[in-house]
Formats: structure tokens, C-alpha cells, sequence
């Protein structure tokens, strides 16, 4: 794959975490890894998810800093290795603008700027701090193709808790 | 494919694409979205859109 100064194709293990540091943000990419089954729990309903090995799960924070590292793993062992399903508020509750990281999950993750926690315009949509505005992320066999990548720090750490 | 987290608002009705399924092995009914669906009751992979 041809790849620009934007453009990355990095490899990625299912027993590693991608990191990609900004200065305001930071985002978490994890493999969606063999067990590809998990659960959208609405208020009315239960959605099952299928994810590809190759998938990925993505989180974003709107903080910077070892504390929000932690909590980027640990809501992504949350999902990936404990199988918590997902719980969705309805429209509009009062939590939702207070969510300090937000996860998407599948083959393509754009990252915003322009919608507030808590809420996604389109399906592949997750927010993230300025810098990530226009970021694409999607899963290869190898690992992550990314689009878009701005100036941060890319590092890989093992995924264990 | 979809945004979430431990809590978060989500549009399930105008933008996930998710369709209605029934399980050939043991008959449950339930919704999904993405690659590979199985069902949630038996983990078959025998599943049909309904």
C-alpha cells in the first residue's frame, strides 16, 4: 500500500495496544482479537456485535497522561478480555456529555472533533480531541491502516493489566 | 461499524444497520450487526436474516 505522510500502515499484535498520543487527546487501538462476538445492550434491546479477528476496537480520550492510559486499557480489557457488554443510554441523557473516554468497535473508526461526547452522527463516527479531527483508522491483517495521522507520539504497549 | 462506551448515546434507529436474525439450531430470534453473527442463546453459527 502506497502510503503518504499521513498515512501509515503499522502491525499490530492482539496481545499489544497501540497508542497514539496527543496533546490533548489520546487514542487506544486494540486487535477485536478471535472471540468476536459482543453485545450492544439498549434500553429496549440486545444487539450482537460480530467482529472479525482482525477488527478493532478503538478508544478515545479527551484527556492526557498516565491516569488516562490506565483507563484506555482498562475500559479495552473491559470489552475485549472480560466480555462487558456495552450499555447504551438513551438520547440524550444527562450522562452522556460526562463520558471521559468513548469506544467504537469494527473495521473503520473516523475520529471528530465536531460532536460532543457522548454522541456520533454517523455509525463509524467517534469523538476525539482537535488534533485526531479527520483520523481514520481501519484493520488490516497485519494491524492498523491510518489516514490523516497527525503529528503525535505512536508507541505500542502490552495489552495486560 | 458503531460508537459506544460503558454509557453512551447512540442512534440505534436512523444510522446502525442492524438486522433481524433467527437461529437454525435452537429457533432464537434476536437482532445484530457486523460480520459473522452468531447467535447469543446457543453460539451457533447457523443463523438466517429473518
Amino acid at each position: 500500500m502506497e502510503e503518504s505522510a499521513s498515512s501509515k500502515d503499522i502491525s499490530l499484535k492482539e496481545s499489544e495496544m497501540l497508542l497514539l498520543r496527543g496533546t490533548a487527546g489520546i487514542v487506544a487501538i486494540v486487535k477485536a482479537g478471535p472471540n468476536g462476538q459482543f453485545f450492544l445492550e439498549t434500553e429496549n434491546e440486545e444487539i450482537v456485535l460480530g467482529l472479525e479477528p482482525h477488527d478493532l476496537i478503538v478508544a478515545s480520550a479527551l484527556s492526557v497522561g498516565e491516569k488516562t492510559e490506565k483507563g484506555l486499557k482498562c475500559v479495552l480489557f473491559m470489552v475485549r478480555e472480560i466480555r462487558s457488554p456495552l450499555i447504551v443510554l438513551p438520547k440524550n441523557h444527562p450522562a452522556s456529555p460526562r463520558l471521559p473516554i468513548v469506544v467504537s468497535a469494527g473495521g473503520k473508526t473516523v475520529l471528530s472533533c465536531n460532536i460532543t461526547p457522548g454522541t456520533h452522527p454517523n455509525q463509524d463516527v467517534l469523538c476525539g480531541s482537535n488534533e485526531f479531527d479527520g483520523l481514520e483508522i481501519t484493520g488490516t491483517p497485519e494491524g492498523v491502516h491510518v489516514e490523516n495521522l497527525p503529528q503525535c507520539e505512536v508507541l505500542k504497549v502490552n495489552f495486560d493489566i | 461499524m458503531c460508537s459506544i462506551g460503558d454509557s453512551f448515546d447512540i442512534d440505534m434507529e436512523g444510522k446502525l444497520p442492524v438486522k433481524s436474525y433467527e437461529c437454525k439450531s435452537c429457533g432464537n430470534k434476536f437482532k445484530g450487526i457486523g460480520k459473522n453473527v452468531k447467535c447469543p442463546s446457543c453460539q451457533s453459527s447457523d443463523v438466517a436474516e429473518s
